[in-house]
């Protein structure tokens, strides 16, 4: 169930600005990497890349050493790649389980059909990122900041990915929901998931991850140990000087 | 989302009254039923693609047409049996549908309802020029093959196509696929996301929505027995889909049954007042009034009294 995720050269222009400017790093299987930087600094950019939300302008993205950048944002969830959304993205007129039972639907109209949701995995999924039963009919008006990242969460843990993308999943959460989330996310790397995680809750992504790494304005500032990467002069300079 | 008998008691209860109307009304209200079914039909094909997913078609009449054409010229000018007519004009509606509208899947918004628009134009355009000693040209056919004879026959026939409609759409929508194109309308991005190919399921919508189009079209003219290319593909006949989709409750498959026959009275009603065009304005101003009122339509206004009456008790 783990997988790596080999990134080489990426570059990512924006018409005059370069969003991504050659990045190469590689997260082994089961391993957790932070990646940080300031506002603006190419962190989003990067896992709309790895998704293909956005198409590279040059670089390789490989997953277990298959070549994700000719496929589909489809094919790729289907390799095993997903990732959660800086701005939660629910569907608003539907009910907790039916924004989950989207994340578990194959991709095809007629498995669709014929086969009814599996209320079971909804509800396991709900319960994983800390609903309750009675949640599961709540629509997402009803739902505060904190349960749409949880939603976000579980409808990207539906796809069954091996590697996990999680962008900023614990701003606007209280405590109490930051420590579930958390334990979320250390459970399941003990089951062997490889995460790349941004977030600027650094006291909340420190226990999170194995190494990190730095960027700003699309490139690479420094890399290793999470302490190593926190005291490096290019990332006091770039980030921590500007927060 | 899980069937249960209450839904089975519901469908049988108005199937049976329904099937008793001729024995209540007159011939005359019997003969607006007939174009409530029809337009019902329109309006759930519309609601499947557009209420659904939000690509709001402008072009409905385009299908319908090629549907109403296919089977029209096939009985007219090849003798082609009916049985064998309306199968062949379902599946070229599927067909002429798909070549054109292939492109506009990749459009998004307003553009997709224009292009839609602009193939209802460029079709009413082409039957007048192209061969129109198949098309009867600016005069469309008449003398058809009819399916029934007087209202009470017609009215049964339109019944009976509206429900087997209505009740196939609607179980189909109860599975995984009716969530997966309402998702779409809601966040598209958000359905690629969770790992569903968009296009595939906006194809699929769109053969349905075709489909359901060509066969309420074929139909349409054997109940009718003529053609006429100016009342098809006008756009008026385009705004009444939409707005009894819109008014009855999109995304619903009882929303456009319910706007059909609503809007279908209304319309009537109004008549001898209004007997022209200005008709459309006051039914503009009341599926305004009632859009305002609930966006969700009627539908949704009979829900939500209903769950008061429920709570009630
Ligand atoms: N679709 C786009 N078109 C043009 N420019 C873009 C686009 N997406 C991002 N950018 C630009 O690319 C740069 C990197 O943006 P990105 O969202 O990746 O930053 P980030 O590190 O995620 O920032 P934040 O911490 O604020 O989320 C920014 O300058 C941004 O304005
Ligand atoms: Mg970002």
């Amino acid at each position: 169930m783990s997988a790596s995720l080999k990134i080489t050269n990426l570059v990512k222009k924006f018409g005059g600005l370069t969003a991504t400017n050659d990045l190469s790093f590689t997260v082994e299987p089961g391993q957790s990497v932070g990646l940080i930087g300031p506002n603006g600094a190419g962190k989003t950019t990067v896992f709309s890349l790895v998704m293909g939300e956005h198409r590279q302008t040059s670089g390789s993205i490989m997953l277990d050493g298959e070549e994700l950048s000719k496929m589909t944002t489809p094919a790729r969830i289907r390799r095993g790649v997903s990732r959660t959304y800086q701005v939660p993205r629910p569907f608003a007129e539907m009910s907790v389980a039916e924004n989950i039972r989207v994340g578990l639907m194959p991709d095809s109209v007629f498995g669709m059909i014929l086969k009814g949701p599996n209320r079971d995995r909804e509800l396991e999924l709900a319960m994983a990122v800390g609903f309750s039963e009675n949640d599961l009919d709540r629509t997402p008006a009803e739902l505060s900041m904190g349960d749409l990242r949880k939603l976000e969460m579980a409808r990207t843990m539906a796809t069954d990915p091996k590697v996990m993308l999680l962008d900023e999943v614990f701003a606007g959460l209280t405590v109490a929901e930051i420590a579930m989330i958390s334990g979320l996310v250390q459970k399941m790397r003990s089951d062997g998931m490889t995460f790349l995680i941004v977030s600027h809750d650094l006291k909340a992504l420190e226990p999170l991850v194995d190494t990190a790494i730095a960027i700003n304005y699309g490139s690479m500032v420094a890399q290793g140990s999470y302490g190593d990467v926190m005291s490096s002069e290019a990332v006091r300079a770039s980030y921590l000087g500007e927060a | 989302m899980e069937l249960r008998w209450y839904h089975f008691a519901a469908w049988a209860a108005f199937v049976v009254f329904m099937f008793l109307m001729p024995e209540m009304v007159s011939k005359g209200t019997l003969r607006i039923f007939i174009f409530a079914n029809f337009l019902a039909v329109f309006a759930i094909s519309w609601d499947v693609l557009s209420g659904r997913t939000g690509y709001v078609s402008f072009g409905h009449p385009f299908l319908i047409g090629i549907g109403a054409y296919t089977t029209a010229i096939l009985t007219k000018r090849f003798d082609v049996p009916v049985e064998l007519s309306i199968p062949i004009a379902v599946i070229v509606t599927m067909i002429a549908g798909l070549l054109v509208v292939l492109p506009a899947l990749r459009i998004k918004g307003s553009y997709f309802a224009l292009i839609t628009l602009a193939y209802m134009e460029l079709i009413y355009q082409l039957v007048q020029v192209i061969r129109p000693d198949l098309t009867g040209g600016t005069r469309g056919m008449s003398g058809l093959p009819t399916l029934t004879r007087g209202a009470v026959n017609g009215y049964y026939m339109s019944l009976t196509l509206m429900v087997i409609v209505a009740f196939c759409v609607w179980l189909l929508m109860r599975t995984r696929i009716g969530t997966a194109l309402s998702a779409i309308g809601m966040n598209e991005e958000a359905v690629k996301g969770s790992g569903l190919s968009v296009t595939r399921l906006k194809l699929f919508a769109f053969l349905l929505s075709a489909l359901i189009a060509g066969l309420g079209g074929a139909f349409y003219v054997h109940y009718l027995g003529s053609i006429a290319p100016r009342a098809l593909f006008d756009i008026n006949f385009v705004f009444t889909i939409i707005v009894a989709a819109l008014i009855g409750g999109a995304s619903t498959t009882i929303g456009p049954i319910i706007g059909a026959f609503f809007l279908t009275f209304l319309l009537e009603y109004l008549r001898p007042y209004l007997p022209g065009a200005e008709r459309y304005f006051i039914y503009g101003g009341v599926a305004l009034l009632l859009y305002m009122y609930q966006p969700k339509g009627i539908y949704e206004i009979i829900n939500q009294g209903w769950s008061k009456v429920r709570a009630r008790s």
